[in-house]
């Protein structure tokens, strides 16, 4: 009981920590300290002190305003693509478990199709032929959570199928999708609620790579992975400047594990 | 224990690294940012090929002396009529091209013949337009008659366009130059690096250097760790002008800080409504702060302009106080024109970095006078294609390189669309005037004029920054073509202090050079053979095992998956905005040259041909041609392949060393205080983004420590233990989040088998905890361990993307990456099919792995 003990806390740091993230980005929609796109030169590359917590950066913004405006940014693009992802993958899991045969194997052997391809590489495919940009790098990322949520919902509702309640409804005369939809889904939530969990954490980081490669959002709206990169070649004269993002990047992606890893327990915990 | 290991390793290390030996003294790496698409400065614009062949391979009848005059090269003196129409060259006799083949005035007027000849692609062509025949007079004696005077021809003849080729050779220069200069080229490794060496037949004074590379690194961080960690011995355009204060101030470095012919702009498409307005330009000219955009965007190095031309000119007029900065004149200025409230206006820039940070800085700037500018970051091919071929712009940044090109204002149709015949009316009275005093008052006419119409935002004249060792002499950079000129160069490194030094062994060892492109890594050339036959045996191996049907299925979906990943990359690559030729041909292309072009690549066909074509090819093995360097993609996919299947490996292990015995000690202590401790550490590894831990691996072991380069392959004919090096630093930072993930895996699985019953009765036997966990529970937990190590190694072999990127590593996805900008179609689609290819058969096998420890699967897998 030691472990479960332990294991609350770091559900509770997790979801502390997501939720500090989420204040965070939508705090920054009203208010941040400075203006993240205001330009200062003059200022540019200060320490950090009382007026700028995290100083500024080469262009005198400040840091902290930037890391704040640049939460909304990731936790938007990381949501959007998780709800492509739910939107049209978990739909196909249900048909796909509620038809079976030759439907259920179209559907998974276009999930392989997608997990072939090595997912940054087509990231950077999509975003580079369709233009860099918030929108294109929430569709290049989504489309890769379609087959995880489609695999986790039909995983779960293949048993779900097996369950007398599930029978009870048929022999009652309900269709396939009444059935999918009021019996099934309500009852794989949790699952999704964890996959979720684990897809937005996975889409922070990988919404940082393409920004650090320049297909992210672009200025002036402040990214991590951008500030990043425009930390790269600076990495002698302001060093912090390349950890802060980081920072933020690792704490967050953190934080949102831990929440993910605690609500499966929860789940996994017999009732 | 431990450290007896520990240490033997570091002395095998050491062994390892002095075996790779010491190089000759004499040969250095220059280090640059952009790696040219041919070799051939009469055939190509870039002006990353002039940077690296210019003086060096090939020599043209004249120079660029240093302030832009031309001197005597191969046409040791000359003589001009009267009239200014014809014009004598007595050549220097006795020189040879690097084949053998004699340079004469034969060869001289082929080379101008070939230059001007109406089906020629070379990029300076119009500058000899008055040319009206090119004569030999005896065997040393070249005769050029003009149809009318032109002020500048022996300039003009000192371009890269007009150096001298010889007629044998001629057409192979785009990847095997040939010229007459001191170095002849040796080597082109593409993605990485171009090597000269010393002409030792050269007709003048020999040069010093035995050899000379230059290596191509893009980006500015990559600069500054490669010459930090002495990677490179100097660097040409040193592009990070935020830490070249630091190396002025170092007594290890050299600097040179000039300026270029490079005027950078604001552009202003005349074409759409408000920017056609003179007002509204002028309004624009005083909302620029020139010394906030220099000071921020280049860290104060460059110089500010006020009209279209080098301040190093003679010529020059200072006019950046015609509009100085005032953002209450500008609105003024605004609301005269009829825009009170301001504007707004897209900003679309191109990825060099002063264009990328200008415009942040102008777009706040221009904001302050009501003008709302939103940027779009465009790549070249992009930019090339939506800004100067299709004008599909409002403003952009870029700069113009060429020197004296203050006439494409005369042009109607550039791309920011200036027209005024009184402009013309100058341009074209200049050219027909020879007495200098007359020259240079029509040069500040037109200076004049571009400021006054306020034609663009003038913005700065590009610097020229470079870094070099101290110990390096006679290196110039100092030329206004801004090219690397080796001839005097030499390297003062005595041959002890260079082998002790901690890069040394990185450098490759002359011995195993000499064979060029031929002697590839020998394993990869039987990869082909090696992999078929692997196939076979497991085929026949299957099919007895499990029967002929079973394999035929599984072989079945394997060519259905990746026969649709092909249709899925070509018509996401054909949807790519951005003409492949377009790229390639540059800014100077004319229509014919391209449909030209367009034919010899195969972009003329049909699509769907075109996609049969590919598949067709790719089954036999042809991966069709890489529309930018013209050699087959199966050549440069083995190339990459050998940087990239290490790597991958490298990681894999890595992951492997570090994830098994963290799994096994915390399945032992499960559920106590260090299994917590283990698996708090693993948490923390899986919110690593890679590429960051990359970067303060890099700032860590190779900026502060100095202990391995911060990046760049040196290619495993340098010895093994310097290709292993190399890839430390890349494999850990792939490995540590990936090694997260397995570690966490191995607990869970061993956990879960630890719950079984044989596992009890193990321990009722009087297994220790470490017996049981390893002889009984490991074996039967590997399955899912062994799923997740195939999955992981696909994601390594493609993932290393932005890797390699941090890292300068020639690999596959820095391959794509690069092809991806360049529009080089046919590369894009082949890597990634490869990849998917690879993915597929990875996971294949790993599923076909459990089947044949647990045949029980079988039946499930086939249902």
């Amino acid at each position: 009981m030691r472990v479960s003990g332990s294991r609350e806390i770091g559900f509770y740091i997790g979801a502390a920590v997501t939720a500090g993230f989420a204040v965070m980005a939508a705090v920054s929609a009203f208010w941040t300290p400075y203006d993240p796109a205001l330009l200062s030169i003059a200022d540019k590359l200060q320490p950090p002190s009382l007026h700028h917590w995290c100083g500024t950066d080469q262009l005198g913004r400040d840091v902290l305003s930037m890391i704040m405006a640049g939460a909304r940014n990731s936790v938007g693009v990381a949501l959007l693509s998780v709800v492509i992802g739910v939107f049209i993958g978990v739909p196909l899991g249900l048909l796909a478990a509620a038809r079976r045969g030759a439907v259920d194997e179209l559907v998974m052997r276009g999930n392989d199709l997608i997990f072939a391809f090595p997912s940054l590489l087509l990231a950077i495919l999509i975003t580079a032929v369709f233009g860099p940009g918030a929108v294109n790098a929430i569709i290049a990322i989504g489309i890769f959570n379609i087959p995880v949520f489609a695999r986790v919902t039909r995983g779960g509702a293949l048993q779900l199928w097996t369950r007398d309640y599930i029978l009870a409804a048929r022999v009652a005369g309900k269709g396939a999708a009444r059935i999918s939809f009021e019996h099934v889904l309500p009852n794989l939530i949790g699952l999704l609620a964890v996959q979720g969990a684990i897809q937005f954490s996975l889409g922070i980081i990988a919404e940082a790579g393409l920004s650090y490669v320049g297909l992210g959002a672009q200025p002036p709206v402040p990214s991590w992975g951008r500030m990043l990169n425009d930390a790269q070649t600076l990495t002698v004269l302001a060093p912090s400047l390349a950890l802060y993002p980081g920072i933020a990047i690792l704490l967050f992606v953190l934080g949102l594990n831990l929440l993910g890893d605690g609500l499966r327990r929860r789940r996994e915990r017999p009732q | 224990m431990m450290r007896s290991l520990t240490s033997r390793g570091a002395l095998l290390f050491a062994a390892l690294l002095m075996a790779s030996g010491a190089p000759a003294a004499g040969r250095i790496i220059i280090g640059m940012q952009l790696e040219p698409p041919v070799l051939d400065p009469t055939a190509n614009p870039a002006a990353a090929i002039s940077e690296i062949v210019y003086g060096n391979v090939f020599e043209g009848l004249v120079q660029f002396a240093a302030d832009g005059s031309a001197l005597p090269k191969l046409a040791a003196a000359w003589d001009i009529s009267d009239d200014g129409l014809t014009y004598v060259f007595h050549l220097r006799p006795k020189v040879r091209f690097h084949d053998g083949s004699p340079f004469d005035a034969s060869a001289a007027k082929f080379s101008l013949d070939r230059a001007l000849a109406p089906d020629s692609v070379n990029p300076q062509r119009s500058r000899l337009a008055k040319i009206r025949s090119v004569e030999i007079v005896d065997p040393y004696t070249l005769r050029i008659r003009l149809e009318r005077r032109s002020g500048g021809l022996l300039e003009s003849l000192a371009w890269g366009a007009f150096v001298m080729v010889s007629p044998s050779s001629a057409a192979a220069n785009a990847t095997h130059p040939v010229g007459t200069g001191p170095f002849r080229f040796t080597r082109w490794r593409r993605g990485d690096s171009v090597t000269l060496a010393r002409n030792p037949d050269y007709w003048g004074d020999r040069a010093l250097l035995d050899e000379a590379t230059f290596k191509f690194i893009s980006d500015p961080t990559a600069a500054y760790a490669a010459l930090m960690a002495a990677d490179v011995d100097a660097f040409s355009n040193y592009p990070a002008p935020e830490s070249f204060p630091q190396f002025a101030a170092d007594r290890r470095f050299e600097v040179f800080a000039g300026t270029t012919e490079m005027e950078t702009v604001l552009a202003l498409n005349h074409r759409v409504a408000p920017l056609g307005n003179i007002l509204v330009r002028r309004a624009i000219s005083f909302a620029l702060d020139r010394r906030a955009i220099i000071d921020g965007a280049m860290y104060g190095f460059a110089t500010p302009i006020g009209s279209h031309f080098p301040p190093r000119n003679p010529a020059y007029v200072d006019l950046t106080g015609v509009y100085p900065h005032d953002a209450a004149r500008a609105k003024a200025l605004l609301a005269q024109a009829g825009y009170p409230n301001g504007f707004s206006a897209t900003l679309k820039l191109p990825p060099p970095s002063y264009a990328r940070r200008s415009g942040e800085i102008i777009a706040a700037q221009l904001a302050e006078a009501g003008i709302h500018v939103s940027i779009e970051n465009l790549e070249w091919a992009q930019w090339l294609d939506q800004v100067f071929a299709r004008h599909d712009f409002d403003m952009s940044i870029v700069g113009h390189a060429e020197p004296m090109d203050y006439d494409i204002y005369a042009r109607d149709d550039y791309y920011f669309g200036y027209s005024s015949a009184e402009f013309k009316a100058l341009v074209a009275e200049l050219d027909d005037t020879l007495d200098p005093a007359r020259r240079r008052d029509l040069l500040q006419k037109i200076q004049r004029k571009l400021a006054d119409d306020a034609v663009n935002g003038f913005l700065f004249q590009y610097p020229r920054l470079d870094v070099w060792n101290a110990r390096l002499r006679g290196i110039g950079f100092d030329n206004v073509l801004g090219v690397v000129d080796l001839s005097h160069a030499s390297d003062d490194r005595s041959g002890a202090a260079y082998a002790s030094g901690a890069t040394g062994a990185e450098r490759p060892a002359s011995g195993s050079e000499t064979s060029g492109p031929g002697a590839r890594w020998q394993p990869l050339r039987f990869l082909g053979e090696i992999s078929s036959a692997a196939a076979l045996i497991l085929c026949v191996l299957i099919s007895r095992r499990f029967g002929g049907a079973y394999l035929a299925g599984r072989v079945a979906v394997l060519a259905a998956t990746a026969l649709a990943a092909t249709a899925v990359v070509f018509v996401i690559v054909q949807l790519a905005p951005g003409d492949p030729v377009r790229y390639m041909m540059g800014m100077q292309a004319d229509a014919d040259a391209m449909t030209a072009m367009r034919h010899q690549l195969g972009l003329d066909i049909a699509p769907l041909q075109r996609y049969v074509h590919w598949v067709g090819g790719m089954l036999h093995g042809d991966f069709g041609r890489s529309f930018t360097y013209g050699i087959p993609v199966s050549e440069l996919l083995a190339e990459r392949l050998q940087v990239s299947l290490p790597l991958a490996s490298y990681a894999l292990l890595l992951t492997i060393a570090l994830a098994f015995p963290i799994g096994l000690l915390s399945a032992a202590r499960r559920g106590r205080a260090s299994d917590a401790l283990l698996m708090g550490a693993t948490q923390l590894g899986l919110a690593l983004p890679n590429f960051w831990l990359g970067m303060l691996l890099a700032m860590l072991f190779a900026i502060r420590l100095h202990w391995v380069s911060a990046g760049g392959f040196p290619g495993w004919h340098a010895g093994f233990a310097a290709g292993v090096k190399a890839l430390t630093l890349p494999a850990l930072a792939l490995a540590m989040p990936q090694a997260a993930i397995l570690a966490r895996v191995l607990r869970g699985s061993l956990v879960d088998t630890l719950h079984e019953d044989y596992i009890r009765t193990a321990r009722a036997k009087g297994a220790g905890e470490w017996q049981v966990l390893r002889r009984h529970a490991l074996p039967n937990a590997l399955i899912p361990v062994l799923t997740i190590m195939g999955m992981q190694f696909s994601f390594l072999l493609a993932g290393g993307v932005i890797i390699e990127n941090v890292f300068f590593l020639p690999g596959l996805g820095r391959l794509v990456f690069q092809a991806i900008g360049q529009r080089d179609l046919i590369v894009v689609q082949s890597v990634v099919v490869v990849l998917v290819i690879a993915v597929v058969t990875v996971a294949f096998l790993v599923d076909l792995s459990y089947v044949l420890v647990n045949p029980r699967l079988r039946a499930a897998r086939g249902a």
